[in-house]
């Protein structure tokens, strides 16, 4: 059992350690400016704008439970137009970045680690040292970057639907009126809150694309070790949300 | 394909920042391109006041709190930004409040004349005041979490007395007590029999009062008439008439009483042969009563009384005889 512990923390450290050197060698690479940035823009079409109807899906119906949820839970105790003040801080703050980040953990971090996988095995990623590109600043630089820039941005419009979708709810199936959301809505509003969940989920791009690209670059051998990097990313990746999650909350708030 | 990318790309980009800075722009009130002034006011605590809570003048949001620091003497001092146009009432002061019962704060603008009937916010209006520069006095009222402490000491302190009151109270002064009550009860009910007799006698003196009132009613009705008479009778020369009448009844009174003067004075004259007369009559009762002369021994002598009584029977049979033969005893003749 100490034998297993042990391995399994040489083994974390090990790649804590190897994620390092993968973020140092994407630092170095940033240094091939004529590479990474027509690249990049690729990877934010890939990673943001194609992301954003699963995160908007999720908003969207977000929005609506959180709005009949809090209605239930202050019936009778709590005025109605603190339903506008449950859902927008909720989603402002919390499930906003870190249910979109969940989402695009599957599919952002899945797509990164299976892609980078599959060239690895087929050794495009040799070939592309061969022809003198750093894979880092090729492949590593782009995405990380796409999704540390991105991820804000779906996580900001995913926040706008989702409240809004929660305006709708309660409008439509309480009774409450958008002048009575709107007014729970800016009851206890700070700024923090607005740039809180974007800081956040600036991370969770920053962290899903860089571990998907170290389990995609990590693959050895043949399709099967693909599929469990491509799952490995997946799962690391939500981790690293819920920890990161509770780091800024820790920090910031 | 490339520039497809970043068209897209770039348009997420833009709306997304887009819908970040309006929808924090929206939500936080912010007043862009109103301008407007600021005010700070002095405070010796802000309670629950914060910055981006609304500032507002009669009930109406006129701006916001800009910032709130640490001043000099132990004061804070809040940065009020108030929107251009409103007009800020004379000797302005600061009232932070709760705004509602969820902790919800805000700064009020008054009048420091119109300030609430609160001696702790009046001195520490006041005191703030005091200070002299151009900075606004503020007060804060307590939070209802400040009011709900309060409510709490007052309702330990309710226990407490009535603690007491249960230990004031043994069985023995429960038992007086309940006494009392009876005791209360039976004059209450003896009062209310009393009352009872009361109102019927009142009932009755009222209907008496009904019929007096009648009366006095009659009375006044038969004067009424009787002043009518007068009335008319002034007019027509019938109280000179009354008038004369009555002096020729009051000629006739005064001889009539002079008459009767008279009468008197006969009676005065006759008074000593009246009390002669009437000494006699007593010195007579009086021998009769003493059994004196022939009166007083018929009185007191039985038997005197059965033998007159005797010969008056005897000398009514003697009557009866003569009446029935007369020639017995009288005997006439001519010759």
């Amino acid at each position: 059992m100490l034998r297993f512990v042990l391995k399994a923390v040489a083994r974390g450290l090990a790649s804590l350690g190897a994620v390092g050197h993968l973020l140092a060698d994407m630092v170095r690479g940033l240094r091939d400016v004529d590479v990474w940035p027509r690249l990049t823009v690729v990877q934010m079409r890939r990673v943001g704008v194609d992301s954003l109807p699963i995160a908007l899906f999720i908003a969207t119906f977000t929005g609506i439970v959180l709005s009949l949820q809090a209605s239930y839970t202050f019936t009778g105790a709590v005025p109605l137009y603190f339903v506008g003040t449950a859902v927008g801080k909720s989603i402002m703050l919390e499930l906003g970045p870190v249910l979109t980040g969940l989402a695009l953990a599957g599919r952002v971090g899945a797509n990164i680690a299976a892609e980078l996988g599959t060239m690895k095995v087929t050794e495009q990623v040799d070939a592309l040292e061969t022809l003198a590109y750093n894979p880092s600043s090729y492949l590593v630089a782009p995405r990380v970057l796409a999704a540390t820039v991105m991820f804000p941005l779906v996580v900001a419009v995913a926040v706008a639907v989702g409240v809004g979708s929660g305006l709708v709810a309660a409008v439509n199936l309480l009774e409450l009126t958008t002048v009575e959301f709107v007014r729970g809505l800016r009851l206890f509003y700070q700024f923090k809150d607005v740039w809180f969940g974007l800081l956040k989920s600036m991370s969770f791009g920053f962290a899903i694309a860089l571990i998907g690209c170290y389990c995609g670059l990590g693959v050895r051998r043949g399709a099967e070790e693909v599929g469990r990097a491509t799952t490995r990313a997946v799962v690391l990746g939500a981790q690293l949300i819920l920890v990161l999650d509770a780091f800024w909350a820790i920090l910031l708030l | 394909m490339k520039q497809r990318d970043e068209l897209v790309v770039g348009v997420t980009v833009f709306a997304a920042l887009f819908l970040i800075v309006v929808g924090a722009i929206w939500l936080s009130q912010a007043d862009l391109g109103q301008g407007g002034s600021r005010f700070t006011a002095r405070f010796r605590t802000v309670g629950g006041l914060g910055v981006g809570d609304p500032v507002v003048l009669r009930g109406v949001r006129v701006g916001r709190v800009a910032e709130i620091r640490l001043g000099e003497r132990n004061y804070v001092e809040a940065e009020l930004q108030v929107y251009r146009d409103v007009a800020i009432p004379p000797r302005p002061a600061i009232i932070a409040a709760s705004a509602s019962l969820f902790g919800e704060w805000q700064a009020g603008i008054i009048s420091l004349d119109q300030a609430p009937d609160d001696p702790n916010v009046r001195r520490a209006l006041d005191e703030a005041a005091a200070e002299g520069d151009d900075l606004w006095p503020g007060a804060t009222l307590p939070d209802i979490g400040q009011l709900t402490a309060q409510a709490g000491r007052i309702a330990t302190d309710i226990a407490s007395v009535s603690s007491r009151v249960q230990q004031a109270f043994d069985s023995t002064a429960v038992a007086q007590l309940q006494e009392s009550i009876r005791d209360f009860g039976r004059v209450a009910d003896q009062i209310a029999t009393f009352t009872e007799q009361q109102t019927n006698v009142l009932r009755g003196v009222g209907v008496r009062l009904d019929e007096g009132s009648e009366l006095l009613t009659g009375a006044a009705q038969s004067l009424k008439s009787s002043l009518a008479r007068v009335d008319s009778a002034t007019n027509q020369g019938e109280l000179a008439r009354i008038l004369e009448n009555t002096q020729m009844a009051s000629e006739q009174v005064r001889e009539a009483s002079r008459s009767f003067n008279e009468l008197l004075g006969a009676a005065r004259e006759n008074q000593q042969s009246l009390v002669r007369v009437i000494q006699a009559a007593d010195s007579v009762a009086s021998r009769i009563e003493n059994r004196m002369g022939t009166v007083g021994l018929l009185i007191g002598d039985s038997t005197l009384y059965v033998e007159t009584t005797l010969a008056v029977q005897q000398l009514r049979q003697l009557l009866a005889d003569i009446q029935a033969n007369p020639r017995k005893y009288f005997k006439f003749s001519v010759f």
